[in-house]
């Protein structure tokens, strides 16, 4: 008994000597505020003393306000003396009146002694890493046989650490199909495969391969896909009736900007402010539409302030949620409630893109005119002509011809008399003794109003009055009848002076009263077309004035506001916008301020200046992560919407900041060098066999100690279908196209647009082309998670349903490709049915079919076959044909349909 | 065992480890595992059977059974709702809201001071009063007032719950709609439908958990983006079924292509898989082979569903069903066709409802009659369908519009519109809800003399929203997913449960 008291004492005092030097041990360990301290406010404290309400007039968001003392009078934080501070009083006592977090779960012991050595040691603050600038980053020591880049040495020592091996490179065929679906989005042609396949060399051939796929067109469009989901880019408005955009010339230049590998610094900055570049060229005016993919409202009645404020709110979530995977959106509406933002700093940041001429209105504009090659030579001499003769109208001329601004809408006039605009949104309509007023017009040096008008009627006559409604008249012009709709005029008069309204007036001695006479579309007040009277002006101004009265192919740009029509920004109390509060000037958060050059200026081109700064914490890891994201199926930081305190910590966060920081300076931001970097190094390469010890350890390959294994995009879904078969048309570029979609999709209100499937060969384009309309996407593209692009998504959640078996088993379009799949089949394998079935099989996977996978498919044949042998009208209607079909024909195209439906075939491996 | 046998022992029971470790997804998990999201989702599962007591975080989204059918937070009184939405907005002053005294000022002028400060979509100037354009008669042992546009409707007023006074603050229908189905009047939210698959699976794993059906000629004005998933997997957006064409897009095997041969296709397809599965052990691969038997088993139950041919006549007549057509009354009774076989969230868009009159197909004199002749005997026939069945006490049906219509004859550009009709209104109108645990033959909030304000019991689209999910077993504060760093409501940060109304 009393040995065993002994035992039992010598245990306790045993474990109290290791208990108080664990703690000892554990109090001197540096305690790091982002890793230790910020995660237990997040969860704990912050959603009452934090950026949503500060209880107490206590908040734990930024460092002056913990460190201020509260309500109470107290401090709640006293570094170095943790028994002083409020803080720890309040978690630790028992009183459930005052202990913290209110009426909650108590901390837990490991938390309390965390901020208690946090609060000793000076209670430092620290930064969210995604926050600091990217750092240049040590590559870790490794050398083994596995490693082929500086990637696989961080992964190795990740995996080391794990006790975790990685796999070896996967076979030649897996590889191949896994690179060119990642890289082009289709399986490599039959070329580049054999080539690599056949090739003697694999460590040559590989990079040949990889050369031969950055190098492809097909390259681009694989990843302007990717990039509209963040564009919200789309073919239709939004709202309501959904009309059509006139968008696709954006579309096309993301593509373009791909192939070309377009440094990611410049790709972002023309896309931010192409407008504000010094002599913009028309690529980087198309290139602003970026922002013009706001869905806007066209519905009759709505307010178009009201929806133009929607827009701009839009335009800042894409910038933080797409470029820098900040949920900035929060600050919207309160401070943000986790991270360092506060509320006006959203206003300061929307006030960069509160300054362009779009107002929601019907006809998009501006407008960016892409003249044809002819009218563009023209121009092009007509600006030589200004630049030699009349150097300071050149910008204005030019700016006015390529996007019609600074022009004011007709929806803004008011103070009507026999007048209105349609539906309080719309053009403005004039009828008879119509008045109308512009307000505030820049009328400085004005000697000439070139505006739009459609009218039925003859006789008309419209006046421009000065200041009032009975004021001078400053000119008379007739109005036409304008059988081709919207016609543009003009109406020349005596120089004016300052800033005034303007009045228009509008008679017709022909109309009854309350009977329309016209609708006006727009209005430029400027001065007349330099030069009369010499030489060179007719040919000159017949330039001019041909490239204004031309209807050339158009895109909404961005274009900023003169300074007489500039809108003041105020801060939205709550987030409303009809709240105003303080008014507030264009700049970046105080917290991320650091990385705005110097000379940066206070407009969108300086905004454009601080995102791709080599400072810019945010925008360089951003991508890097999407990119990562793509090709594995998960991102270093998973959340591709949220780098912040509350997105899901990095698996290898020292990788990212070595991959980004590579990006930006070694590889001078090019999308082409990084992606080469990850598909040639060890990590991507193995093999995606999982074993025992990983399935335990790593069930979804954080670590990487296998290959990336996901299921194929809806894109890539499509486009492969498409290229088995052999009939896809690589033709690129242009107005969306409609492939087959059933019936009764389409049918919003009030638009009678309809869905007419577009003529053989763009029925067969790659999926990036398909007409996307925001309120009736293209059913299989949605079922297989793409998205209806009406908000920015960062990241496409995949998903696993019935539907999307349903779609490749059924969906008319699969059951057509499986047809042509089929004759490819017959065509190139052979005459039996076997080795037409094992053709098949290495048309989509460049490998050999495994005898238990060949003899399910061949089961298969043969049933069909007997099937269709004995009922040939059944094999007729499967082939969509009134005439004979043979039914081994009828029985391929069941094989080869179930063929696109296998897991390995839409599954990247 | 045979050896075969074995296999598919061993198969069996991988797919059932692979569902284990899918409920600990990554994906899913981190979504929903923080703050309060993680509270309510934790409570939500705690109690969730058997087959995962072993997690505590399970059956948040499992990818193999998506709408697997989960327990709500606290037990509710409805399984399922059935929400009938009359896009376009009818107008309450012609159906429900009795206003004699609106009716005395009639051909006025708008008195000033309800139009100083207020918006209106179109409305301009001053324009003229306009009486009711129906007559009304108290009905039940409720005494409810209806008017005699509802002739059918006024036999089950001892049944509903009439709330009169619901206020919106949007004037524009895409925006109202989406406030009403999303609580949000801008694009990207999820409709309250996804919401409730998200929350509670469907008791039917062979059919769509949450299944549209519209009728009138065209969508509601705020397009498939008023049932779809937002920020919530796809998975669980609206199915729209169709009464022309496939009843669900892509559902019908190919021509030529015979059920049996669609079988032994999808068992080819399987074997292939099950192969590829031996060799790389992917679970992602075992849930596609499930995905690919639920799919051959809804092929055979969604056109089943679907088909109302098999209903006798006297179901038929008592809906005034048109075969064959896309109708309301056909909807109508697919509603209780699929709630019956478990569909958890069945929404109806009836469309021309925007009584304007600028034309005589939307005066509320000649086009609401007719578009309440189309609707009011399906709409009753529902209820008493349900009723009979033993359906309605855990069918929920709520029936409304996305805002009302001014007491002021509408004067678009500042005339008079050549047909009796009415401006959209956001500061009263009616909305109804019967079974569910409602309370029967209750007429909610009161409006003023003329019908232009709420004057007591004021309703919002949240506070609506908050007693579907009350109703449903949801706290509508707790309830909660996490995107773009925070946790999401389908009330935002609004919403009471209107308990007067809940038995």
């Amino acid at each position: 008994m009393k040995s065993r008291k002994t035992f039992v004492l010598s245990g306790i005092i045993i474990l109290v000597i290791v208990t108080i030097f664990y703690s000892l041990a554990k109090s001197e360990k540096q305690v790091d505020y982002s890793l230790d301290v910020k995660p237990i406010f997040n969860k704990k404290c912050i959603s009452c003393h934090g950026g949503v309400k500060k209880q107490s007039g206590f908040s734990l968001l930024f460092q002056d306000e913990a460190m201020a003392r509260a309500k109470s009078g107290k401090f709640a934080i006293i570094p170095g003396d943790p028994d002083g501070s409020e803080l720890m009083r309040r978690i630790t006592c028992t009183d459930p009146d005052e202990r913290m977090p209110y009426k909650k779960e108590p901390l837990t012991s490991d938390e309390i002694s965390t901020l208690r050595a946090w609060i000793k040691q000076g209670a430092k603050w620290g930064n969210h890493w995604a926050y600091l600038p990217v750092k240049k980053m040590e590559v870790p020591d490794v050398s083994n046989e596995w490693v082929r880049n500086d990637i696989d040495k961080f992964i190795y020592s990740k995996l080391d650490e794990m006790k975790l091996k990685p796999s070896p490179v996967a076979d030649k065929a897996t590889l191949l199909r896994r690179v060119s679906l990642d890289l082009t989005g289709v399986p490599a042609s039959q070329q580049v495969a054999s080539r690599f396949i056949n090739g003697k060399d694999f460590e040559k051939d590989y990079q040949l391969l990889i050369d031969s796929l950055l190098a492809s067109k097909r390259f681009g469009e694989r990843w302007a896909s990717t990039w509209l989901d963040v564009a919200r880019y789309a073919d239709t408005k939004g709202y309501e009736a959904d009309f059509y955009r006139n968008i696709w010339q954006y579309r096309d230049w993301v593509i373009n900007a791909f192939n070309q590998d377009k440094p990611y610094d410049t790709f972002i900055t023309e896309q931010i402010a192409g407008d504000l570049l010094p002599n913009p060229t028309d690529e980087q005016f198309i290139a602003t539409a970026f922002q013009r993919n706001s869905p806007t409202n066209d519905e009759g009645g709505t307010n178009n302030e009201e929806f133009r404020t929607a827009a701009v709110l839009d335009r800042v979530n894409t910038t933080w949620s797409g470029l820098m995977s900040t949920t900035f959106a929060c600050v919207q509406c309160h401070s943000h409630p986790y991270d360092p933002f506060k509320h006006d700093e959203f206003y300061k940041f929307m006030a960069y893109f509160n300054n362009t001429r779009d107002e929601d209105i019907p006809n998009d504009f501006p407008l960016f005119r892409s003249y044809d090659d002819a009218l563009k030579t023209r121009i092009s001499t007509l600006n030589t002509w200004l630049t030699v003769n009349y150097p300071q109208r050149v910008k204005p001329i030019m700016l006015f011809l390529k996007t019609g601004q600074p022009a004011i809408n007709s929806p803004t006039a008011d103070d009507f008399e026999n007048a209105y605009t349609i539906n309080n949104n719309g053009y403005l309509v004039m009828q008879k003794n119509g008045i109308a007023r512009l307000a505030r017009v820049d009328m400085e040096h004005a000697d000439e109003l070139i505006f739009t008008c459609n009218s039925g009627v003859k006789g008309g006559i419209l006046q421009i009055v000065d200041s009032k409604r009975n004021g001078a008249i400053i000119a008379t012009c007739k109005l036409p009848q304008t059988p081709r709709g919207d016609t543009t005029l003009s109406i020349k008069f005596r120089p004016q002076q300052g800033v005034k309204d303007v009045y228009l007036v509008y008679h017709n001695p022909s109309l009854k009263d309350k009977e329309n006479g016209v609708r006006l579309n727009w209005f430029y007040f400027t001065q007349q077309f330099p030069g009369k009277g010499t030489a060179g002006y007719a040919l000159y101004q017949k330039i001019y004035w041909d490239a204004i009265t031309s209807r050339p192919q158009t895109t909404p740009v961005m274009v900023e506001n003169p300074a007489s029509m500039s809108r003041k920004s105020y801060v939205f109390e709550r987030g409303a916008w009809t709240s105003h509060g303080k008014e507030v000037q264009p700049g970046v958060p105080q917290s991320l301020a650091y990385a705005m050059p110097a000379h940066a200026p206070q407009n969108r081109l300086g905004l454009a200046m601080w995102l791709t700064s080599k400072k810019n914490p945010l925008v360089s890891r951003t991508m890097v992560n999407r990119l990562w994201e793509q090709l594995f199926g998960t991102g270093i930081v998973e959340t591709l919407e949220d780098m912040g305190t509350q997105g899901t910590a990095p698996t290898h966060r020292e990788l990212l900041d070595y991959l980004s920081y590579q990006f930006m300076n070694d590889y001078k931001w090019s999308v082409k060098k990084l992606l080469r970097e990850y598909v040639t190094s060890a990590t991507y390469m193995q093999d995606s066999k999982i074993n025992d010890k990983v399935k335990e350890k790593d069930p979804y390959n954080l670590y990487y100690a296998r290959g990336p294994r996901i299921r194929l995009s809806a894109e890539q879904v499509r486009d492969q279908a498409l290229a088995a078969s052999g009939i896809i048309n690589y033709k690129m570029f242009g107005k969306a196209v409609m492939p087959w979609q059933p019936a009764g999709i389409w049918s919003s209100p009030y638009n009678g647009a309809k869905w007419e499937t577009s003529n053989y060969g763009d029925a067969y384009r790659r999926a990036i082309y398909t007409y996307w309309k925001r309120t009736a996407p293209y059913p299989s593209m949605i079922t297989f998670d793409g998205t209806p692009r009406i908000v920015c998504t960062a990241r496409r959640i995949r998903t696993n349903t019935p539907l999307q078996a349903l779609v490749t088993l059924n969906d008319s379009v699969y059951v057509d490709l499986a047809r042509h799949f089929a004759t490819r089949m017959e065509q190139e394998g052979g005459t039996s049915a076997t080795s037409q079935i094992k053709k098949g099989y290495e048309l989509l996977m460049y490998k050999p079919i495994a005898p238990n996978k060949l003899q399910a498919l061949a089961n298969l044949y043969s049933q069909a076959l007997k099937e269709y042998t004995m009922q040939p009208n059944a094999a007729a209607k499967l082939m969509a044909t009134d005439t004979n079909v043979r039914p081994q024909k009828a029985a391929l195209v069941i094989v080869a349909n179930a063929m696109l439906n296998l897991d390995e075939i839409i599954t990247k491996n | 065992m045979t050896r075969d046998e074995l296999n598919a022992y061993k198969l069996a029971k991988e797919a059932h480890e692979a569902e284990l470790r899918n409920t600990t997804r990554r994906h899913f998990l981190k979504e929903s595992a923080f703050g309060l999201g993680a509270l309510a989702m934790g409570t939500m599962l705690g109690s969730c059977g058997n087959l995962f007591k072993s997690n505590k975080n399970s059956v948040v989204y499992d990818p193999a059974r998506p709408l697997l059918a989960k327990p709500p937070q606290f037990p509710g009184k409805a399984k399922s709702v059935i929400y009938i939405h009359m896009a376009g907005a009818p107008s309450q002053l012609e159906l429900f809201d009795y206003k004699p005294e609106l009716m005395k000022m009639d051909g006025q002028d708008c008195p000033p001071s309800l139009l100083k400060g207020k918006k209106f979509a179109f409305i301009t100037g001053v324009p003229k009063m306009l009486g009711g354009q129906a007559s009304f008669a108290q009905h039940g042992e409720s005494r409810t007032w209806v008017s005699d546009n509802l002739p059918h409707f006024s036999t089950m007023v001892d049944e509903v719950s009439l709330l009169k006074a619901v206020y919106t603050d949007q004037f524009n229908h895409a925006p109202a709609q989406l406030l009403v189905h999303t609580g949000s009047p801008r694009l990207g939210r999820p409709s309250i439908g996804s919401w409730v698959t998200y929350g509670l699976g469907s008791e039917n794993q062979n059919l769509p958990g949450f299944v549209v059906l519209t009728s009138g000629g065209n969508f509601p004005d705020a397009g498939k983006s008023v049932w779809g998933s937002g920020f919530l997997p796809s998975v669980y957006q609206g199915v729209q079924c169709r009464s022309e064409g496939d009843p669900v897009l892509f559902i019908k095997d190919p021509d030529g292509m015979s059920r049996d041969l669609r079988k032994k296709s999808i068992d080819a397809i399987n074997a292939v898989n099950k192969a590829e599965y031996e060799e790389y052990h992917d679970q992602e691969t075992l849930s596609r082979i499930s995905q690919y038997e639920m799919a051959y088993r809804m092929q055979i139950s969604a056109p089943e569903v679907m088909n109302i041919n098999d209903e006798p006549q006297y179901i038929h007549d008592m809906y005034g069903t048109q075969p064959g057509k896309a109708c309301f009354a056909n909807n109508a009774l697919l509603a209780r066709k699929l709630v019956e076989k478990g569909v958890r969230y069945v929404q109806l868009f009836d469309w021309g409802w925007d009584d304007h009159g600028d034309q005589p197909s939307n005066a509320v004199d000649i086009g609401l009659k007719n578009k309440c002749r189309s609707t009011d005997k399906p709409v009753t026939a529902l209820l008493l369908d349900l009723k009979q069945r033993g359906l309605l006490e855990e069918t929920l049906v709520v029936w409304g519009g996305e805002f009302g219509r001014t007491p002021m004859m509408e004067n678009r550009n500042g005339h008079q519109n050549p047909y009796k009709g009415r401006d959209h209104h956001t500061e009263a109108f009616t909305i109804w809800m019967a079974g569910g645990g409602i309370k029967k033959g209750v007429s909610y909030g009161e409006t003023d003399e003329i019908g232009y304000s709420a004057i007591s019991g004021k309703v919002s689209a949240f506070d609506v929203q908050a007693t579907i999910l009350n109703q449903l077993g949801f706290n509508h504060e707790e309830f909660t997913y996490m995107s773009q760093g925070r946790p999401f409501r389908l009330t935002d940060v609004s919403g009471k449960v209107i308990n007067d109304i809940i038995a």
